[in-house]
Formats: structure tokens, C-alpha cells, sequence
């Protein structure tokens, strides 16, 4: 193993709680998937544990293996469109330092975030997501059924309203085209 | 590159048969033993003399000595006695599964009792014997292949099984990425590939997707009791019958009588696959009532054969069928179909498998051998400081911890590039709380009943405080082996807590250590050439 790499990777070791997802990969924060990929492999092809195998032990050893675990985390983090778009919008805000790893409460709230869209109720988010089935199939007047069935489970949910309007419209017009 | 002459063997530790290869001169060979057998019957047989019969040799005494003959360990290691593959093991099995500590599960034989990863150090002892004998020095390392659907329990006793057996296991490799490997995928182009494996007693399909360097298992199946085995059973049923039909005997009722029958239905499913006939011809196979000495002849085409095992391979579809549709794929996206396992070797079978894929299908390295190859190849690149090829494998199965109420949650999805870790904190809840339980589970569903439990997990030594108050952090970190470690620290004085494994099926420091004396005490007998 060359010194200058050891040198490297002890002083990522070093900062490596203070990185986001992108500077581990060594990415731009608008990175295309493919670039992620890339990146993944040439990051695996450097710090990969297999690597370094025949080492016994010791700090550079597990300094690899941390810094080896923090690029498949941020590989699996990043690799979801989902996921990384919630992690840049935590990392460009104000509590960057805390989210600098996508973690439990990330997660937590990406599902919360989830469930608000498709609603908080499990009876609820079926109706409201068999309405959605009916509004692509263009079955108007069955999707605003179900909107209104997904409405009494969450009398309160905007987006359930909204829809159910939006399909209350495309029945009137699809009458008046008739 | 390590010591001269360091070198580390690749083993396939198979539910029936076992094989061994290493890197030689640049090309992978598989070791043969003294007597030119390339792969070995995972059985072990203890003999009245202490010593300790493991291969081909050993097959025999299933029938002939069967408390003491113990075979498809595999389908038990890693297990808790609780678990179903346990109870049907013992439904089937002649020899003695007993509940040891914990939970766990013991074999007993006569007054001794075993683990499994004894057992299966015995079966890695004759392999690193086997090595040993051909290289005429000592080796200490291996890499050692395990079904991609092995969970952590049955991981960790595998690698066990290998420390007991006095080897470094560097890795514990995936049958499917091994056989990939053997067939020198992950160069260049990114493919998907099929990895159709009917072994001796299991069927096992694989989904994996492979670009340069890169090997991941996007989904796999399988049937635990399917397998070669039960070819020759219907073989040996249709012998059997037909004796009994023109005799009057029926030659299962006595164990020498069925041993015979046994071996002559193995044989006659090889020959009828290769010459596409097969004469059966046992001199001697019993006696009639008047003491008359009485042989079993028979021929068996292909045809009538082809008929009887039908069924059997329409079974491995079906499984087949269910791996391609949780990869999200159809059978025609796959690039390549690989071959594993000796009965592929049967034209029924290469046909059938062509057909379902509708494509060739890839067999040009022995399907008995390709896996063990793989592991040697995956060995030796490992001892390599040199070498630039690494392996990005995943954790087949999703890691969860048990909640309230019987259920689980997700920490660690299945298919995440290994090692990883992830974290999750708790805080007590009730007032002057000393200790954290945590459950932790591998499966697929929200549910614990469905899962496997892997251990309970018993935290202690953090901060005393009000309820609420004290924040502790889990980390579960999954390793390149999938072997899980859990650790856990108070999030607030950063103190690691000390951690108590309440319910594991798996072996302590000291067990391990008892172990491996035990097992360098051990005499492996040396039988006689089987076949």
C-alpha cells in the first residue's frame, strides 16, 4: 500500500463526521444517477475492505472500514430519488451539522411526509389511492366515490379534498362532451 | 502478498456433498482425495473407535450405522431448536437432535453431545485435510460458501464450524456470487444472470445482477427438500416395487437390502443421464425365505425415467417463477442461465431449464465443482494485497428489531450494499430503568412471527435516570461476511453499554475454543475408496 494513500485516508477518517453524502462520493450535490454510480465504484475500488485484507488489525483498518460503511451509506441514500431529495433539502438548511447523516429521524420524517400525501389512515390512504387508479383509467365518476369514501375516514385531509373536486370537475366535463 | 507459500482454500460446504479447489499455478483446480474423488459426502460417522469417518465412505453408514452417522447438518446449523426445519428434521432424520442451551440444538451420539459447527468442523477438517495431504503442508485460511438465503445465525456457525476446524475463515461468500465468479463474470458489462441450483437434498435459484467487480443478488429462492435425493427415491420406489411385484419381497424392509437399492438408484439416475439406459444389476441383494441367493436386474430408459421425475423438475419452475417476480423481471431479461449442482447434469433437466428460459444455458464448468472454484477464486484474490477486483455484495434479508404488540421494524433493508451500519436510539420508559431488551429479526415481513429470530440482545450499564430521559443508541452494523454485530452507547456521556445475548443458537468464546481442541484431537479414519 503506497503512503500517500494512507496519509488520505486517515485524514478522511479524521473529517469524516463532518462530510455530507455528496463530498463522500466526492459528487456534486445534482449529480446524475449514473455519475452516483460511478462514484460508487470508484470510491469501492479505493476504500473496499477486501482490500486491505491481508492488513492485521489496527487503526487504519478500521478507519477504512468506517469510512468503507459511510460510502455504501451514503450510496443507499443517494441511489433513491425519494430519499435524496429529502437529504439535500436537509443538508442545504439550517440544521445541516445534525442531518449530515441520513438517519432514523430523516427517515421518520420522509414517512410522515409520505403518509400526509397519501393520507393518514390505512382505510383512508386505500380509497384515496384506488381514486388515483380510477382518475388514470379516466373512471371519473368511481374515483370521486372514492374520494368521498377516503373524506370520511379523513374528513380534514386537503388533498383528499382537492381531488375529490378535481374529479367532480371531470365528470361535468366529460358530460358537456358528451 | 502474505507469507510464501500462504495460500487459502475455497470450500463448498454443501447439505450433501462437500468439494474444495485451489489457485494453482495461476488456474483453479479442484482437490481430489487420495482415492480420485473430486467432491464428498457432507456426512460424518462416528466409528465405535473414536475416530471419525466424513466423505463418500461415510455415505454408506447412514443406513448400516445410523444413530451414529449424521448427514444433512447443513439443514440444522445455525437454527434454534424451536424452529420448524428443526422439527422436520427430526421427523426424517435417524440420528439423535436433542435441545441444548439456550435453545439451541445438539446432536447426541452415544454419550457425546454435539453442535452443528462441530459437526461441520469435522466435514471443513477432511477438506482441510484433503489440501493438506496434496500440498504436503499445513493451511490455515478459507473461504467458505453459503446459500445466499443464509441468514446471520446460520452464518456466524458457518464461520464457526471453520474456527473450530482450525481455519482463518477470511470469508463467508454467497454459492450464487461463487458460481458467478467460476464463470469469470464481473469484468467488464453489466448483466443479469440466473444461478439454477438443484444440489443433492435443496433447490436454490438466484437472481443477480453483475457489472464490473460488482455482484448483486437482486432475489432468491428455493425449496429445502427438493433435490437429486429425491430422483433416486422414485428410482429406488419403482425398483423396489417391481421386486416386490415379481418376488414377493420387499427389499426396503431390511437396511442392507435397502442400502443396496439406495446406492444401485443413485447409480442408475447417473447412467441413465449420461448413456440415456441404465442397467441395474445388484448380485446378491437378499435372500428368499428358503435362503436362496436372489439379484436385482432391471432397465430403466430415459423415457420411462424422464416420466417419473416430471413433476420434481416442474416444482423448481414454480420457484423459479416466484425469484423472477420478486426481481421484477421476466426470463427474458436475463443475459445468462448458469448451472450448479449434479443433477443438473441430467438431460431432463438442461433441457427443461432451457426451455423455461428459452435460452442456452451455461454448463461448461462441472456443476458439482463451479462453486467451490468460485470460493477459491474469491480466496485467493484475498490474500492478494495486489488485486483490484473486490466484491460488492448485499444482505439477502432485511434486518428488523421487535416493537410492541408482535411486530417489527424495518433497520437495514434487504439488498444494501455490505458492510453497513445504521442506528436507532431508544430512550427507557419507565423511571430508574436499568436495562434495554431488544429482539432482532431477519425476514421480510412486519411481522415476528414470520421472521427469524436471530437473538435477544439485553442492554445495561448506561445512566439510572427518570423515564424518558435516558437516550440510548443501538447501532446494528451489518459486516462483508452478513454477519450482524450490535452494539449500543448512551447517547448523552457517549459510554458503550455492555450488551448480554439472551436467546442465540450460537456458541460462546469458550465452546469455540473447547471446541477446537476437540476437534484437533479427532482422528478422521480413513475408509476405502466408496464407488
Amino acid at each position: 500500500m503506497d503512503e500517500a494513500f494512507e496519509i488520505e485516508a486517515q485524514a478522511l477518517a479524521q473529517i469524516l463526521d463532518e462530510l455530507d453524502y455528496f463530498q463522500i462520493l466526492k459528487i456534486g450535490q445534482n449529480a446524475a444517477p449514473l455519475e452516483i454510480k460511478a462514484a460508487y465504484y470508484r470510491e469501492s475500488r479505493a476504500y473496499h475492505p477486501d482490500r486491505f485484507s491481508t492488513l492485521s488489525g489496527g487503526e487504519l483498518k478500521d478507519n477504512i472500514g468506517r469510512i468503507y460503511k459511510r460510502i455504501n451509506e451514503a450510496y443507499v441514500c443517494l441511489r433513491d430519488d425519494v430519499k435524496r431529495s429529502k437529504y439535500l433539502a436537509d443538508v442545504l438548511g439550517p440544521e445541516r451539522q445534525k442531518k449530515l447523516r441520513f438517519i432514523e429521524a430523516s427517515e421518520q420524517e420522509l414517512k410522515k411526509e409520505k403518509e400526509a400525501e397519501a393520507g393518514a389512515t390505512p382505510q383512508g390512504r386505500k380509497f384515496y389511492m384506488a381514486g388515483l387508479a380510477d382518475m388514470a383509467a379516466q373512471r371519473f365518476e368511481s374515483a370521486e366515490r372514492n374520494f368521498k369514501m377516503a373524506l370520511t375516514y379523513e374528513p380534514n385531509n386537503p388533498r383528499f379534498k382537492a381531488k375529490r373536486d378535481e374529479a367532480g370537475k371531470l365528470i361535468k366535463n366529460d358530460m358537456s362532451i358528451r | 502478498m502474505g507469507e510464501p507459500g500462504d495460500i487459502a482454500i475455497g470450500i463448498d460446504l454443501g447439505t450433501s456433498y462437500s468439494c474444495v479447489s485451489i489457485i494453482e499455478n495461476g488456474q483453479t483446480a479442484v482437490i481430489p482425495n487420495e482415492w480420485g474423488e473430486r467432491t464428498h459426502a457432507s456426512v460424518v460417522s462416528f466409528l465405535e473407535d473414536g475416530t471419525v469417518l466424513v466423505g463418500n465412505s461415510a455415505k454408506r453408514n447412514i443406513i448400516t450405522n445410523a444413530d451414529n452417522t449424521v448427514y444433512s447438518a447443513k439443514r440444522l446449523i445455525g437454527r434454534f431448536y424451536f424452529s420448524d426445519e428443526v422439527k422436520k428434521a427430526q421427523a426424517v432424520m435417524p440420528y439423535k437432535i436433542i435441545e441444548g442451551e439456550n435453545n439451541s440444538v445438539r446432536i447426541q451420539i452415544r454419550e457425546n453431545v454435539y453442535s452443528l459447527p462441530e459437526i461441520s468442523a469435522l466435514v471443513l477438517k477432511e477438506m482441510k485435510s484433503i489440501v493438506e495431504n496434496y500440498l504436503g503442508h499445513e493451511v490455515k485460511k478459507a473461504v467458505v460458501t453459503v446459500p445466499a438465503y443464509f441468514n446471520d445465525n446460520q452464518r456466524q456457525a458457518t464461520k464457526d464450524a471453520g474456527r473450530i476446524a482450525g481455519l482463518e475463515v477470511l470469508r463467508i461468500l454467497n454459492e450464487p456470487t461463487a458460481a458467478a465468479l467460476a464463470y469469470g463474470f464481473g469484468k467488464d458489462i453489466t448483466q443479469k444472470i440466473a444461478v439454477y441450483d438443484l444440489g443433492g437434498g435443496t433447490f436454490d435459484i438466484s437472481i443477480l445482477e453483475i457489472g464490473k467487480d460488482v455482484f448483486e443478488v437482486l432475489s432468491t429462492a428455493g425449496d429445502t427438500y427438493l433435490g437429486g435425493d429425491d430422483f433416486d427415491d422414485r428410482i429406488m420406489t419403482w425398483l423396489a416395487e417391481g421386486f416386490l411385484k415379481q418376488h414377493g419381497i420387499d427389499l426396503r424392509l431390511n437396511k442392507y437390502c435397502l442400502q443396496m437399492l439406495k446406492e444401485a438408484s443413485e447409480r442408475a439416475k447417473i447412467d441413465v443421464g449420461r448413456d440415456g439406459v441404465a442397467k441395474i444389476n445388484v448380485e446378491g441383494i437378499c435372500q428368499d425365505p428358503t435362503g436362496k441367493v436372489m439379484d436385482l436386474s432391471a432397465s430403466l430408459s430415459e423415457a420411462e425415467f424422464n416420466k417419473m421425475v416430471m413433476d420434481l423438475v416442474q416444482r423448481t419452475f414454480k420457484v423459479c417463477d416466484e425469484a423472477l417476480q420478486s426481481a421484477k423481471m421476466t426470463a427474458q431479461d436475463l443475459d445468462a442461465v448458469i448451472l450448479v449442482g449434479g443433477p443438473t447434469r441430467l438431460p431432463i433437466i438442461r433441457t427443461s431449464v432451457k426451455h423455461y428460459f428459452g435460452r442456452d444455458v451455461m454448463a461448461g464448468i462441472d456443476p458439482d465443482e463451479v462453486v467451490a472454484m468460485g470460493a477459491a477464486i474469491q480466496a485467493h484474490s484475498l490474500l492478494d494485497a495486489k488485486s483490484e477486483h473486490y466484491l460488492l455484495d448485499v444482505t439477502p434479508l432485511t434486518l428488523r428489531v421487535g416493537t410492541v404488540g408482535g411486530y417489527t421494524d424495518k433497520i437495514i433493508d434487504k439488498n444494501t450494499p455490505i458492510p453497513i451500519e445504521r442506528s436507532k436510539s431508544y430512550t427507557t420508559n419507565r423511571d430508574g430503568q436499568e436495562k434495554v431488551k431488544i429482539r432482532v429479526y431477519q425476514g421480510e415481513s412486519n411481522k415476528a412471527s414470520e421472521c427469524e429470530l436471530l437473538g435477544e440482545f439485553e442492554f445495561s450499564g448506561f445512566r439510572i435516570g427518570y423515564r424518558g430521559e435516558v437516550r440510548i443508541e443501538v447501532t446494528f452494523e451489518i459486516d462483508t461476511n452478513g454477519i450482524v454485530n450490535v452494539t449500543a452507547a448512551d447517547v448523552e456521556t457517549g459510554q458503550k453499554t455492555s450488551c448480554t445475548i439472551r436467546l442465540s443458537s450460537g456458541l460462546t468464546e469458550d465452546m469455540i475454543k473447547a471446541a477446537q481442541e476437540k476437534n484437533a484431537r479427532t482422528l478422521l479414519a480413513r475408509g476405502e475408496a466408496a464407488a
